[in-house]
């Protein structure tokens, strides 16, 4: 039974890419809206249908090419990072977001953009060596906040 | 405790730990297991309560969840169910709603005016004269039935979850169990509700084989994976069954609501058993079948010595076996559906004495049984759309026709053994799965993040189960005489005939009128002898007059548990941690926690204007605008023209709501090619967000620009005084801070104290010169620090947003939303040179347009005649000896720079003229005299401070 952890991974290079259907970079980042996937470390999230955030470095943004109705802005200062990681991971998200953190409907990989304890967040599902892991991604202004309301969540399950 | 029995199989009750409290001050003892009524009746307490309007004594009736007289007071706990509450060790219990006592009740001399308490009676009796209300309403606030509540109770925690399981079974009994297991067996996943402490329902009163088979279900129902929620009550059924349950017995919390998205809700609440509608009916000591078997077979409590019993059902047979069983004395049983066969039951202020029967013969008894039929809670069932439907053969409603995603089994269906029971469940339990099997597929199918979907969609299932039995049952309401119909609201069949002869013919307004099934229990006692009882007095069938619309909540839940835990989210910049450790008061300032000054607002404002200050200001809205078409938007949003903003310009503008009121407002930057920063007013980020993204999603989808919101990726910091400029240089190398090179409204981008990719602007929102910086947010404590320790000597100091206030109104700059409101309109705002009629279009200018030509209020600089004199904000402005009201004070400080009040307001047009003289009515009710100023700056007018 992995415990469960929070960490805070704000300072990780995160970049927003918005991509017209029709541009290289779109073509390029691919994968299908609502999930993600690990690039030579870096990980490629569809966030939305012309969206992708790139969470690792900046290696796989920069190789893009971003000609056409294409825009890339960074947004490591602008995003911070929690990872959730445990067993009861899934456990402790149900009590501060609405969406359905069961395997099927929110599998590895999967990703989406929800309310958690009424802020506006993106939730990455990135399980670490088959643990369950959430990556909660949110304004920074909501830091302190933020990191008290799932620590208050996770309050249930310590030790469980 | 006297009234305890020697230990028998199947009761819950731990006779090795025993509990200790206090029972209207004296000490008594109970089990564990005990709920507070069973360990009160054990020690022989017979009144638990005294009702609402009469203040009747009033003892034990149903002995479950829904006893209408046993509401207790628990320590600081007000409204607390004695007959559902378990009993714990220290429990400090009183009665409520008594004065002085329980015993001694004054209020029950209420009972010798009954006749003149009938239904309507506050409505008829003190609507007049209208001027008395307020009188009227105190007093009769002190009859107010309810405990007392302690305002300095500490907030327990009260949690929240969401869940999303497969099937919610509402209803615990063998057929609750038995459809859990099945639904759980065939791959679902399942959540079992029950509002008792235990599963089984009526089978943990039954025999031996009963609660054998009661924990072989439960047993079962672990195995297979289902999560079972005891002492928790499915509250409500909602729009696409979201359905809302109130836990109590989490081990953290004191309630927890969850929020469960159920793709398939069974509803197997069993049925209530309904009182019997008789005088005397409400004496302590007169209780159902079912009260006197769970007293006896879970509580080894004896309920009497001697008892009465009207059995029209095996219930009441059932009944008679357990009084036998705990050696009470079995004086008559009235095995009679003969509702003449009772009359009334008589006795003293603590229990039943003597029951007077149809025949003319009485029997001395402190007990009286009644066995008269059944309630099918059908609220859940109903909040799902179906109207119950009455069968007159077996004297009870039952459900219609549910929706599909509701399905109903056990005893809330039809009757039947033990066994047909759990065979009912089970075949649900398999429909539900097999249902939810296919709202799930559509889901999972229609989700992007979701996994992928196996095969074809399987085939929905039909509903082909068996119809559980009716047993015939006489129809037992009421007897000849009139009773209390409504325990908890004190309403007797009399307030109901009453009301009928009065007019009240319809079912909901006889309701509403008489209070009738609105009290704690929600109608389940109630509703079905309300509904007897008017159709009797109206001469109709039940089925004429129907039901009442049962609606959330199924029973009361408390604010607490729909609170749940409190999330008030609330954000700071990377700054605060240097503001806390030096000394700051905070604002909250919509969710912002903002430093509003440091010690002395008026000395952060001279040392601004004398040397240098800095301020936090990244709560500005920021929006980075990319795309070719940004020009367009821009000229779109704003009232003013964009098209021809050069790279390195900064332009201000006002944006406008289609119906030409003030939006919001701010300066946006022209960062580089297809390149642009916005700021928003700190309030306004988000709904200027959402503008701009209905813009481009639905009216403009052809033009190509990206909006993202990077407001705390930027870490703002305001730099203004006479100093401000020597102070940036000190920073950046690579920034031309000379007037000439970076003048007034334009951007720079560079490296400062060692950051690079900083932007910056000069701005003058202060009326000083000053540089707005923008920096990553994760460097802004960093630079901060750096401008702080270079600027010693240049006089830096820190200013909190009470002094930006300050300095902007000694400027003149509006504010929107609180300079204008939700009225005003563009022109109000006196920028009429940003008006830009010619533009081809822009949001909001048809109505701006129009507004122009019409009388619309103006904002206007104010000066109290009195310069020591600050009207509060929102002051009226009056015609001077009226009180007509032309105009408001909107915004109001001292002026430390010019030494007297200044003020901004606005006024009708009529008012608006430089020199005009303005009556304002001061907050204390005295008048006092303003001027309307030439500019909107009290200083420096002429703005050769921000533009040097």
């Amino acid at each position: 039974m992995a415990d469960l952890t929070l960490t805070n991974l704000t300072p990780t290079p995160k970049t927003t890419i918005r991509a017209a259907a029709d541009t290289a970079a779109a073509a390029e980042l691919g994968l299908t809206f609502g999930s993600s996937e690990r690039r030579d470390g870096d990980l490629v999230v569809r966030i939305r249908p012309d969206e992708w955030l790139v969470i690792g470095s900046t290696a796989t943004v920069d190789a893009l090419d971003l000609s056409g109705f294409a825009s890339r802005i960074d947004t490591t200062h602008s995003r911070l990072l929690f990872r959730l990681t445990g067993d009861l991971a899934a456990k402790v998200m149900e009590k501060v977001c609405s969406l359905d953190f069961a395997d099927h409907m929110t599998p590895n990989g999967a990703c989406a953009g929800a309310s958690v304890a009424k802020t506006t967040c993106d939730i990455v599902r990135d399980d670490v060596d088959r643990v369950p892991s959430y990556l909660v991604l949110c304004d920074t202004s909501f830091r302190d906040y933020l990191r008290g309301a799932i620590e208050d969540a996770m309050t249930e399950f310590v030790g469980a | 405790m006297k009234n305890r029995l020697p230990s028998r199989a199947g009761e819950q009750i731990d006779r090795s730990t025993i509990l200790s409290f206090t029972w209207n001050g004296k000490k008594l003892e109970g089990f564990a297991g005990d709920t507070i009524a069973s360990a009160l009746v054990a020690n022989g307490v017979t009144v638990l309560s005294r009702s609402m309007k009469y203040h009747r004594p009033r003892g034990l009736l149903t002995a479950d969840y829904w006893d209408p007289n046993a509401t207790v007071q628990v320590g600081d706990e007000p409204n607390v169910r004695a007959a559902h509450r378990r009993l714990e060790d220290g429990m400090v219990v009183s009665a409520q709603n008594v004065s002085p006592s329980l015993r001694f009740d004054v209020k029950a001399a209420n009972g010798l005016v009954g006749r003149f308490l009938t239904a309507g009676f506050y409505y008829k009796t003190f609507m007049k004269p209208a001027a008395l209300w307020p009188r009227y309403e105190k007093i009769l606030a002190t009859f107010a039935p309810g405990g007392k509540v302690d305002l300095n109770t500490p907030h327990g925690y009260h949690d929240k979850r969401y869940a999303h399981p497969d099937v919610v079974v509402a209803g615990a009994g063998p057929a609750g169990l038995a459809a859990a297991i099945a639904a759980a067996a065939d791959g679902a996943s399942v959540m079992l509700v029950e509002h008792e402490h235990e599963v089984g329902g009526h089978l943990l009163w039954g025999t031996d084989d009963d609660r054998a088979t009661a924990a072989a279900l439960r047993a079962e129902a672990e195995a297979a994976g289902v999560e079972i929620l005891t002492n928790s009550t499915v509250t409500g059924r909602y729009e696409d069954n979201w359905v809302a349950i109130a836990q109590r017995s989490h081990p953290m919390a004191v309630e927890r609501l969850i929020k469960a998205r159920a793709k398939m809700l069974i509803v197997a609440a069993g049925t209530i058993e309904r009182p019997y509608v008789f005088a005397g009916n409400d004496l302590p000591g007169v209780m159902t079948s079912g009260a006197v078997q769970r007293l006896i077979r879970m509580y080894g409590v004896k309920p009497g010595t001697r008892a009465v019993v009207l059995a029209a059902n095996d219930s009441g047979a059932a009944a008679v076996a357990a009084l036998d069983d705990a050696g009470v004395d079995v004086a008559r049983v009235i095995g009679s559906g003969d509702r003449a066969a009772l009359v009334k039951a008589t006795g003293s202020s603590t229990r039943i004495r003597k029951v007077h029967m149809g025949d003319g013969t009485t029997e001395n008894c402190d007990l009286l049984v009644t066995a008269v039929g059944w309630t099918a809670p059908t609220s859940l069932l109903n909040m799902a759309g179906d109207r119950p439907v009455y069968d007159p053969s077996a004297a009870r409603f039952f459900p219609g026709t549910p929706p599909d995603n509701v399905l109903a089994t056990g005893g809330i269906t039809g009757d039947g053994t033990r066994d047909q029971l759990i065979e009912h469940g089970r075949a649900t339990g398999r429909l539900a799965a097999g249902r939810a099997a296919v709202v799930c597929h559509r889901l999972q199918a229609s989700t992007a993040r979701a996994a992928s979907v196996d095969g074809a969609e399987p085939s929905y299932p039909a509903d082909e189960r068996a119809a559980l039995p009716r047993a015939p049952h006489p129809e037992m309401f009421r007897a000849a005489t009139h009773g209390i119909v409504d325990y908890s609201e004190d309403v007797s069949s009399k307030d109901l005939f009453g009301a009928a002869a009065e007019g009240f013919d319809s079912v909901e307004l006889i309701k509403r009128f008489t209070t009738a099934t609105m009290g704690p229990s929600q109608g389940k006692l109630e509703t079905v002898n309300t509904v007897a009882v008017l159709a009797e007095a109206r001469g109709e069938t039940i089925a004429e007059v129907g039901t009442t619309v049962w609606r959330p909540p199924y029973a009361p839940i408390t604010l607490g548990a729909l609170g749940g835990r409190v999330f008030e989210p609330v954000r700071v910049s990377a700054i605060q941690p240097w503001h806390e450790a030096n000394g700051v008061t905070p604002i909250l300032a919509g969710q912002w926690i903002r430093p509003e000054h440091y010690g002395d607002p008026a000395e952060e404002v001279r040392n601004t204007r004398t040397n240098v200050g800095i301020t936090d200001v990244t709560p500005l809205g920021k929006l980075d605008l990319q795309g070719p078409d940004v020009p367009k938007l821009l000229s779109l949003l704003y009232t003013n023209k964009w098209m021809q903003l050069p790279v390195g310009g900064v332009r201000y503008g006002i944006m406008c709501a289609e119906d030409g009121v003030v939006l919001d407002d701010g300066v946006t930057g022209h960062l580089g090619d297809d390149h642009y920063l916005m700021t928003t007013t700190s309030s306004g980020a988000a709904t200027v967000w959402n503008w701009i993204e209905m813009w481009l999603q639905t009216e403009r989808p052809e033009w190509q620009v990206h909006v993202t919101p990077i407001t705390t990726g930027l870490a703002s910091i305001n730099i203004a005084g006479p100093n401000s400029r020597a102070l940036l240089g000190r920073l950046t190398d690579d920034i031309d801070l000379g007037p000439e090179a970076f003048a007034y409204m334009q951007v720079r981008t560079g490296t400062i104290a060692g950051i690079d990719d900083c932007i910056t602007w000069r701005i003058g929102f202060t009326g000083e010169l000053s540089y707005e910086i923008h920096v990553p947010s994760q460097h802004g404590l960093h630079v901060w620090n750096q401008l702080l320790e270079h600027g010693v000597d240049l006089g830096v100091q820190p200013f909190g947003l009470e002094a930006q206030r300050i300095m902007r109104l000694e400027k003149g700059h509006f504010i929107v939303g609180q300079d204008t409101d939700g009225l005003s309109k563009a022109p109000t705002t006196g920028m009429i040179p940003l008006l830009k009629l010619d533009k081809d279009d822009w949001a909001g200018k048809p109505e701006v347009a129009w507004v122009l030509d019409d009388d619309y209020p103006v904002v206007v600089a104010v000066q109290p005649t009195d310069p020591t004199v600050v009207p509060e904000e929102a002051c009226q402005i009056l015609r001077a000896d009226t009180i007509d009201i032309v105009g408001r004070i909107t915004s109001s400080r001292f002026s430390p720079t010019l030494g007297r009040s200044i003020c901004l307001a606005q006024v009708s047009q009529e008012f608006s003229e430089p020199g005009t003289e303005l009556t304002v009515l001061l907050v204390n009710g005295t008048r006092t005299t303003a001027r309307v100023m030439e500019h909107h700056a009290h200083f420096d007018p002429e703005g050769t401070r921000l533009r040097g």
